[in-house]
């Protein structure tokens, strides 16, 4: 077994394994200790560090050097510029979610089948796979204890309104309730992948390469037979030596929904489906103000969600705490005007949604090779995207907030709690609002026509052997849910037919 | 080019009667990190955000001056309207030079013990190396 990380120019490095999978977040490293575990050899490529807790940032600066693709730089190419958040580092983003582990709805399985052809068969199998990694990643719901006022108050507002929502399920053991899940878990509660599934490859006699991000997938006339690249030093970006995975069974591809479809188009993929299908879950924030302090680093970044509308009109809510050193950039000002306003941090509690939208979008390549995310959600999306602000702001009314602060351009800073129906007018202009992306899925959509698709729905690229996709960008719609479960699901699913082929 | 985004970002978050501004905090030990370690492009969209701060007053407070040639109190209604501006290239400009200024003064230990939050640890920026 060896983990290799940035090795300086000189002699290539060559390995030989049964398998090589490209990537090592949730379906890369699933997929990887799925494969060790039949006993078969396995090496993992993974484009970012290593990072440990004794090694995760404190800050947000930290957060975004050490452990974000490109800084957080990859944003939206479309009427508005959203950043779209994914982790680079061993373990992937789920070194920086809040390990929210939510089983695949029913209807999921039912509209893959409708739409693309495949999938439909995959439920009992997905479930089953989600009862193990529960079990493996001790998945339990927030401590009481560990809840924080923020998703307490959140609680309280869905109680008021009459819907259903309830405190998360997390894989994440014993939460000690920092608030720092967004930087990593410092106190190693939070069972990201770098802690469990990676160290377990290794055990078992698997390489990593780590700060190793790979170019191209060889082939041998339609068959995979490996992957090449040249190690990055992950802070001075020095181009180290070359690498070299040959795989005698088959390659993996888990590079994320923004790479995976670049990783195949410069392996000499000409699929025109390549990059096509993205879709994603973009959400805003709306604030609470309240008289006492909620200290929403305090608690559980995300302790509390709803799924009731996630049907109709399509969107889910949750919470999420903010550092202080990122909220200065999500609320509306500048000047003396802003200092007044983070002075209210202590009494603000901030909950968002996840919009299920349906608008499709491409990853493209830029002329440097780096993905663009070309997206710009429809007006349908914006209504479900608008109807979920307005609810998040009713919500913080029923739990007793004295002021909402929707940061919505166009529209006032601050709105009472009898002013809120103004925001049933907000804008439906996506430039009004600062978005995030999150929640990626497409660009190597399975499905069973070859002409529609990139993979079939066991993953494996149409015309080529021993080529698996075991990541979201598989994935043809979005899930209207935290889509980390179901990603690694079907890794585990796809890897093990894999194995035995 | 520095000196341009360290302009724009004390306009914006400015030394108050109740807090710390970034002036108050290590923001050229910050810029300096931040121009070592920050990817390329993000560090060309800070770049571009404090030219476009210090070049638009003449859309904001319609003053033909650029912003590190005006007088306090048009600085102020300047940063003010510049992050909602109507144009919104000009606004996301600004909006990353905002973001910036609050990691570095939101990371100050002075400001966060005014917030009854305790220091952070700090950024190794260390990880596996064998």
């Amino acid at each position: 077994m060896s983990h290799v990380a940035f090795q300086p120019r000189g002699p290539r490095v060559e390995i030989e394994a049964d398998f090589v999978v490209v990537g090592s977040g949730a379906g890369g490293a699933t997929a990887a200790v799925t494969l060790a575990r039949t006993g078969a050899r396995v090496a993992v490529v993974e484009s970012g560090a290593w990072r440990d807790p004794a090694d995760y940032p404190a800050s947000v600066y930290g957060a975004m050097r050490d452990m974000l693709d490109a800084w957080g730089s990859n944003f939206t190419r479309g009427r508005a510029y959203w950043p779209i958040v994914q982790g680079n580092l061993v373990g992937g983003s789920t070194v920086i979610n809040s390990a929210i582990a939510v089983r695949t709805p029913r209807d999921v399985f039912e509209r893959w089948q409708r739409e693309v052809g495949v999938g439909g068969d995959l439920a009992p199998a997905v479930w089953e796979a989600q009862d193990d990694i529960e079990r493996e990643l001790c998945v339990e719901e927030v401590p009481p204890a560990s809840r924080g006022r923020s998703n307490l108050l959140a609680k309280k507002g869905a109680d008021t309104l009459g819907y259903e929502g309830h405190f998360m399920r997390r894989y994440i053991r014993d939460c000690r309730g920092d608030g720092q899940c967004l930087q990593g878990c410092r106190e190693d509660r939070k069972q990201s992948l770098n802690r469990n599934y990676m160290p377990e490859v290794l055990a078992r006699g698997g390489d990593v390469l780590s700060c190793a991000p790979a170019s191209k997938i060889s082939f041998n006339k339609q068959r995979a037979v490996g992957v090449v690249g040249r190690f990055r030093h992950p802070q001075t970006k020095e181009r180290g030596a070359e690498f070299q995975v040959r795989a005698r069974k088959g390659v993996l591809v888990a590079a994320s929904v923004t790479r995976s479809p670049l990783l195949l188009a410069a392996s000499g993929l000409k699929n025109p489906m390549l990059g096509k299908g993205f879709r994603a879950h973009p959400g805003t924030p709306v604030f609470g103000v309240y008289d006492d302090p909620v200290d929403m680093n305090t608690g559980a970044t995300q302790g509390w969600a709803s799924i009731a509308h996630r049907e109709d009109p399509g969107f889910k809510l949750e919470t999420l705490s903010l550092p202080l050193d990122m909220l200065a950039g999500r609320l509306s000002g500048a000047g003396t005007a802003l200092m007044e306003r983070i002075g209210e941090f202590r009494h603000i509690a901030m909950w968002v949604h996840a919009c299920r939208a349906e608008t499709v979008g491409e990853v493209r390549s830029t002329l440097t090779g780096q993905p663009a995310v070309h997206y710009t959600l429809d007006r349908a999306d914006m209504l479900r995207f608008r109807a979920a602000v307005y609810l998040l702001a009713r919500t913080h009314v029923a739990a007793g907030a004295r002021a909402i602060l929707p940061a919505i351009h166009g529209m006032p800073y601050r709105l009472m709690p009898d002013e809120i129906d103004q925001l049933k007018e907000a804008p439906l202009d996506p430039r009004a609002y600062v978005a995030i992306l999150s929640h990626l899925f497409g660009g190597c959509v399975m499905g069973r026509d070859p002409a529609m698709s990139v993979c079939d729905g066991r993953g494996r690229v149409h015309g080529r052997d021993g080529l698996v996709i075991v990541d979201a960008s598989a994935i043809p719609s979005n899930l209207g849910v935290n889509p980390q479960h179901t990603i690694m699901a079907l890794a585990r699913i796809w890897a093990n037919d894999l194995a035995a082929a | 080019m520095i000196w341009l985004i360290k302009v724009a970002m004390r306009a914006m978050m400015p030394r108050t009667a109740a807090l710390p501004g970034i002036e108050d905090t290590d923001l050229d030990g910050f810029l300096r990190r931040m121009k070592r370690d920050a990817d390329f492009l993000y560090w060309l969209g800070l770049v571009a955000g404090g030219v476009v701060f210090a070049i638009s007053p003449i859309l904001t407070v319609f003053v033909p001056l650029p912003a590190f040639l005006l007088p306090r109190g048009l600085l102020a209604k300047h940063a003010e309207r510049v992050v909602s501006h109507p144009i919104y290239v000009v606004r996301q400009a600004a909006f990353l030079v905002r973001l910036s200024a609050g990691m570095c003064w939101g990371a100050d230990p002075k400001v966060r013990a005014r917030f009854a939050l305790a220091p952070y640890a700090g950024d190794p920026g260390t990880f596996r190396s064998s």
